[in-house]
């Protein structure tokens, strides 16, 4: 079998659970969970990759697949279906040599695909999350690892000093070079914050990953176990850094900003983009949005198959919505398929995909400036009773 | 029962005038986010014909470009799938005059799908959404040579109909008229036929051989009135839209903004595929409104809007107001633009403060790429 040598090719962690998001992930992975109106998270670093020019992209999955498998199908939404350009699901596996299981990290996932990664001979190895909402030139990561001479390099964002000991922080000197990675810190030096997006020399990688297995001691992890063992080891390692839009999803306040954050004349976050910055998603074969005599929708995005009968302010509708007649959805993100009948009410609130709020429901409240957002929630295909009340912050 | 479908792309191509200039009937886009095409390749698809021909006959280079392999209706296939069959011209056969010469010069191709017993001819100049299955059982199970799919209601007295059915009580057919304006009361055929490939081959070897062309008068009602051919008629309840005429192709684009028009035409039987093109939802400004419209994916909404299609791309500023338009993709209404009963084709930009009013039988039409 011919595989094509690839300079770079990238390795998507698709598998975490995503618990802080709660009902959203109870039976779906994070990276399934779906996004801006017609995309779900995992498109944006499957796109960037596109963008990018990475063309071999492996996506290893772990926790409730089944949405992910299915969405992310044969690639072909990417252009990632193609003899030598594909996206390929790696799930764990059983193996002879009593190294089965579960991936046990972010190390050992990667280890446990040895074979898959030794087929192209990568120069590079790409190591990305599913779980980012943000636009970036992986190859300029790349170019900038590779003129560095680095065995890595770590994409790097500027957080402020309170935000900065929720993350894992990058101690540099002047030239860039990282000496110290601490752990989510209780007094950061630095408010460089690793954004999760590494990229190795895959010679040195390979080597790392084979020793952090053979260690009993290991977390398996590229944070605490791979990046400081590299650093103990005098490699050299290169903060590099992003300022773009970047924003993890990890929970339903994020979320909920994040989509948010797509809305505006001149919008925090701009989807929109020409040929080499174009987020691609799989296609539902929906119509053109309804927008009715009586609907009022303002600064809002409504996505494709959209029935509108009735007013949405500053929300995300995504395709194949329903908002009826004299219902109001405001400050609200309404998941695929959803339906929100006639005099429901819903602000401040994540509707789930396929969920039904039903007649003269009352979903989510106001807030005032300056007060702790409760968003309300509902699951995947979940029912709002009618004349019902689900109050602010609330699941279900 | 397996049957294949041949489209007639380029159909009625001359009598839409500037809109079909540059493309063919089957690549004129409709409905938002649509070519007319669209429509009867999902018909098609979604009924499990897995071999598909179009025959074009020139201006094909946006419907190429719009079908490309035809991954989107899943007739990407290692058997079957699609073909285009572009005209090609070897000096002394010049190019065709008529479906059934269309069809005699395609009949290798008919003839490589040996396990294709039936054929299914379409225009794709009418819109609907149908499970030809259905069509095609009661094809076989009334045992007639060939089945005419028709609707009720449109024959009017005006209309010019290629083909015109009549059923006594009885349902059996009373009258049989081409090219007439036939009066109410009568079928009006939808361009959508059925006919075993074997007979269908017979008849177009002999018919050419006549110097025959035309499918409808020199085949169908010629051999029928001969009493040759047997005649089917399959009555489609669902909605049907006509686009043989500017004005029809107008009055179908603003017809869809009817709620059961919409319902029927895009989830009826089944969904209705295109081109996928990835373009964000669209935004709608802090001061637009929108009123009683479909609006395609990627536009940029800050105006007022009532009663109009929006294609993909559209960007409309700040005190503009549109009123009963047809907007193709990728327009640029500018500030305080006032539009009413206007098609713009794609790429027009409408300079800030330009005013252009049509009148609903004969709304003005903008050239593709014209600045205004």
């Amino acid at each position: 079998m011919y595989f094509q040598k690839k300079r770079c090719i990238a390795m998507l962690l698709a598998g975490g659970q995503g618990s802080r998001l709660k009902v959203l992930t109870q039976n779906t992975a994070k990276p399934a969970v779906p996004f801006g109106g017609k995309y779900r998270i995992i498109d944006f670093p499957l796109s960037n990759c596109v963008n990018s020019g990475i063309d071999t992209v492996g996506i290893l999955t772990q926790y409730q697949p089944l949405e992910l498998n299915e969405y992310i199908g044969n690639g072909q939404p990417w252009g990632l279906n193609k003899s030598h350009c594909c996206a390929q699901i790696l799930p764990p596996y059983e193996r002879n040599d009593k190294k089965s299981g579960w991936y046990k990290g972010t190390a050992n996932a990667i280890y446990q695909n040895l074979a898959f990664i030794d087929r192209y001979s990568p120069e590079y190895v790409v190591i990305l999350g599913g779980d980012h909402i943000y636009k970036m030139d992986y190859a300029a990561m790349v170019s900038f690892h590779e003129k560095s001479g680095a065995s890595c390099t770590i994409a790097v964002r500027n957080v402020s000093l309170e935000e900065a000991s929720r993350f894992g922080i990058m101690n540099t000197n002047p030239d860039g070079t990282v000496y110290e990675f601490e752990e989510k810190p209780k007094v950061p030096k630095s408010t460089n914050a690793s954004m999760g997006i590494y990229v190795f020399t895959w010679k040195v990688l390979r080597e790392f990953l084979i020793a952090d297995e053979e260690d009993p001691n290991s977390s398996n992890d590229f944070g605490k176990s791979i990046i400081p063992k590299l650093l103990e080891s005098g490699h050299k390692l290169m903060a590099y850094r992003f300022d773009g839009y970047w924003m993890d999803v990890g929970t339903i306040n994020s979320l909920w900003e994040a989509n948010m954050d797509l809305l505006g004349k001149e919008p925090v976050f701009d989807l929109r983009g020409g040929e080499h910055s174009k987020i691609y998603a799989r296609n539902n074969a929906y119509p053109s949005s309804y927008i009715d005599l009586g609907a009022v929708t303002v600064n809002c995005f409504i996505a494709e198959g959209s029935k509108i009968f009735g007013t949405v302010r500053h929300s995300i509708i995504s395709i194949g919505s329903y908002v009826g007649e004299g219902a109001l959805v405001e400050d609200s993100v309404i998941m695929p398929g959803a339906v929100i009948e006639s005099g429901a009410i819903v602000r401040h609130a994540i509707i789930g995909e396929d969920s039904r709020i039903c007649k003269g429901a009352v979903v989510g409240g106001a807030f005032g400036p300056g007060e702790t957002k409760k968003i309300s929630v509902t699951r995947k295909g979940a029912m709002v009773e009618a004349n019902t009340v689900l109050l602010p912050g609330e699941m279900l | 029962m397996n049957a294949m479908g041949i489209i007639f792309a380029n159909i009625y191509d001359s009598s839409l005038g500037e809109l079909t200039n540059k493309r063919t009937m089957a690549s004129l886009p409709f409905g938002g986010r649509y070519r007319q095409i669209d429509f009867i390749l999902s018909n098609m698809a979604n009924s499990g014909i897995r071999r598909v021909g179009i025959i074009s006959r020139y201006k094909y280079n946006s419907l190429m470009n719009h079908i490309g392999s035809g991954e989107e209706w899943d007739l990407e296939l290692q058997q079957g799938g699609l073909e285009f069959l572009n005209p090609y011209f070897t000096g002394n056969a010049p190019s065709y005059q008529g479906k059934l010469d269309a069809l005699h010069s395609v009949a290798d191709y008919l003839e490589e799908g040996s396990k294709d017993d039936y054929v299914v001819l379409a225009d794709p100049s009418v819109l609907y959404n149908i499970d030809l299955n259905k069509v095609l059982e009661a094809h076989v199970s009334s045992g007639k040579d060939i089945t005419v799919v028709t609707k009720a209601g449109i024959a009017n007295g005006k209309k010019r109909l290629d083909l015109a059915i009549k059923l006594d009580e009885a349902g059996e057919i009373s009258d049989l008229t081409v090219d007439l304006a036939a009066p109410e009361g009568y079928l009006a055929s939808m361009g959508l036929f059925v006919i075993a490939k074997e007979l269908l081959l017979h008849h177009v070897r002999e018919a050419v051989a006549r110097n025959r062309y035309r499918f409808e008068r020199d085949f169908l009602s010629l051999q029928y009135h001969e009493n040759n051919l047997t005649v089917g008629v399959y009555q489609h309840e669902g909605v049907v839209l006509f686009n043989e005429s500017t004005q029809e192709y107008f009055e179908s684009n603003l017809a869809i903004l009817k709620r059961d028009v919409y319902q029927d035409l895009f989830f009826g039987n089944h969904p209705i595929y295109t081109k996928v093109r990835d373009r964000v939802p669209t935004y709608y400004g802090e001061n637009s409104q929108i009123s009683h419209c479909c609006v395609a994916d990627g536009c940029v909404l800050d105006g007022a809007v009532k009663d109009s299609i929006l294609f993909r791309q559209v960007q409309i500023a700040a005190g503009a107001q549109v009123e009963n338009c047809v907007i193709m993709n990728d327009a640029v209404i500018g500030e305080g633009c006032v539009l009413k009963n206007v098609i713009l084709d794609k790429d027009v930009v409408v300079r800030p403060g330009s005013t252009l009013i049509g009148s609903p039988a004969t709304p003005v039409i903008i050239k593709r790429g014209e600045v205004v």
